[in-house]
């Protein structure tokens, strides 16, 4: 992994940048490397040897410090519950799917992402096996889920998934708990869950971040027109690489709620630069600049910063959040259309 | 990206600095994102990345005495992203409907938009229709007159595009330029804030450099 400091390809495969900023980077590697050595020590302890892996405070605490990358698509299968789901729908599930009658409108809407896909990466260029591997997942997940079928970016959460478990099957099963248990009604016809999660965030900043929730509606910058990747893609393609996978360990296994505690984080530590901002675009590129500076580059500081910065962030808040804004969003929706209704 | 060096004018004349708000619509993979990419840096990508949510980028161009600065707002194409457009086309004063010529499906897309815009966007706002993909004519399955006459029908901006030879990409934008009123105040329908940037000579911090390249 050292290696990957000095090389133009970094250990996933993903060319950097032509202005990546190799110093700051290698600062943070010569840091995070003795991080991660302890934390493979750790993990081997823990899971060594025919040892099985429980959902516990340890292993929760071990998750937010760090999934060692080999044992990544393992543990999330386990604790994220991937892996039981398999063993109910049985272990030949997928391989069914992909044998079963293909629907050509979602074989060709795949098949115009594929190349779309990473395409600076080098297990993603043309040709190379990672191509058809997603294409066969997205397909299969496409059928055996009728009501999302094949949402665009989709392709970007299951093609980082096959990079990190270089497996298929390990693949489709975490992506089917994602987008079934994790994130339910993100990827659906309507995207309604997306549309909620993004008012939940905006009422949330609103709450515990006022001056800043002030600040963007006086500029007139939706949050949703901020945000809006950041959900869909749970950050791939958003944050540096080595943070999203962080972020992921911990969605995993403590579920959706992560990402309002990752947003909230970058909007509050990065707040000075936000205030700063008084038109429309100076905000709008400021807060591209805050997903790729040296914060987040930081992925230990910066994840260790998401369970402090935000404050507490109860479970039944964000539930009881999403009741009420779904809701007056509907009838909202409602009374636009009697409204357009009486149009002459 | 957004240039930021200080206002050098090239001539030294006092011109105005117009903001105006552009949106691009259109159904996924027939190229908006190659056009802007062609428009702000001249370039062309094979395989494009498909666009989540949006993407927003400034570019100026340069019309006589007036700088235009647009800021752009990419969407994303695909169907179920729909209900998050109007957040997009909101307080825009100009809007790029693109549909692919090798594609008739995607022409009755660009169609629906244009429909669309007409009755929830300001209602000045300026349409182009963009037939892009020009280059690969041999695949055409969408005539030009047949849009050419649609556009006029609607009273459209009407050309055929190759964000892959740059063919009319920057004229489809000057043309917009052209056709945006930047005299008088802008007032834009819609959320706060939008719409109203107009703003006047330099002085201020953010003037966009060297537009004229
Ligand atoms: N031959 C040719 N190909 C083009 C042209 N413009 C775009 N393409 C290709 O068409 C594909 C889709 O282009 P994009 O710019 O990503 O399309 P988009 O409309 O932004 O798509 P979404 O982001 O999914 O909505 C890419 O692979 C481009 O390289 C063109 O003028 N000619
Ligand atoms: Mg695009």
């Amino acid at each position: 992994m050292a290696r990957s400091c000095f090389s133009k390809v970094d250990e996933y495969g993903f060319e950097r940048p032509d202005d990546f900023d190799y110093e700051t980077y290698e600062d943070f590697m010569s840091q995070y490397l003795i991080v991660l050595a302890k934390r493979a020590k750790k993990w081997a302890e823990l899971i060594g040897e025919g040892k099985s892996l429980k959902r516990n405070l340890t292993v929760k605490r071990y998750v937010r410090k760090g999934i060692p990358g080999e044992h990544r698509g393992l543990v999330w299968l386990t604790v994220s519950g991937a892996e039981a789901l398999r063993d109910e729908w049985g272990s030949d599930f997928y391989q069914k799917l992909l044998n079963g009658p293909m629907n050509q409108d979602i074989v060709d809407i795949v098949r115009t992402d594929l190349p779309r896909t990473f395409p600076d990466n080098i297990f993603f260029s043309a040709g190379e096996n990672h191509q058809q591997q997603l294409y066969n997942i997205l397909v299969a997940y496409a059928h055996d889920n009728h009501e999302v079928g094949y949402c665009q970016g989709l392709n970007y959460i299951a093609g980082l998934l096959l990079l990190v478990t270089k497996s298929e099957d390990t693949t489709f099963w975490l992506l089917k708990v994602l987008v079934e248990r994790i994130f339910p009604n993100y990827y659906t016809r309507t995207m309604d869950g997306v549309i909620t999660d993004i008012d939940v965030l905006d009422e949330l900043i609103r709450l515990k971040i006022p001056e800043v929730h002030r600040h963007v509606a006086s500029v007139g910058l939706p949050w949703a027109v901020i945000t809006t990747k950041w959900f869909i893609c749970l950050f791939a393609e958003v944050l540096p690489i080595e943070t999203v996978l962080r972020i992921w360990d911990c969605l995993f296994y403590e579920g959706s709620k992560i990402i309002f505690r990752v947003c909230l984080t970058l909007v509050k530590r990065n707040q000075g630069s936000i205030l700063q901002c008084k038109d429309f675009s100076s905000l709008a590129e400021c807060f591209k600049e805050i997903t790729r500076d040296s914060l987040v580059i930081e992925c230990h500081d910066f994840m260790q910063s998401i369970f402090k910065v935000p404050g507490s962030l109860p479970l039944n808040l964000i539930v009881k959040l999403r009741t009420r804004l779904a809701q007056q969003r509907q009838n909202q929706m409602r009374s636009d259309r009697v409204w357009t209704w009486h149009i002459p | 990206m957004a240039n930021r060096s200080g206002a050098q004018r090239p001539n030294g004349t006092q011109g105005k600095i117009c903001q105006f708000k552009l949106v691009l619509l259109g159904e996924s993979a027939v190229g908006k994102s190659s056009l802007v990419l062609r428009f702000v840096k001249g370039q062309f990508h094979e395989y494009q990345e498909s666009t989540i949510g949006a993407a927003f980028l400034t570019q100026t161009v340069c019309l006589d005495d007036t700088t235009v600065k647009f800021e752009i707002w990419d969407t994303a194409g695909q169907e179920r992203y729909h209900s998050l457009a109007p957040m997009y086309y909101r307080g825009a004063q100009a809007a790029i409907v693109v549909y692919d010529i090798t594609n008739q499906d995607t022409f009755g897309r660009a169609k629906t938009w244009v429909k669309e815009l007409q009755r929830q966007a300001s209602p000045n706002i300026v349409i182009a229709l963009a037939g892009n993909k020009a280059d690969l004519a041999n695949k055409r399955m969408v005539e030009h007159d047949e849009a050419q006459g649609y556009a006029e029908e609607n009273g459209l901006l009407f050309m055929e595009t190759s964000a892959k030879t740059a063919m009319n990409v920057n004229d489809i934008f000057l043309a917009i330029a052209k056709k945006l009123p930047k005299n008088e105040q802008v007032t834009g329908a819609g959320t706060s804030g939008q719409g109203r940037r107009l703003v006047e000579s330099e002085g201020q911090q953010k003037a966009p450099g060297n537009c004229c390249k």
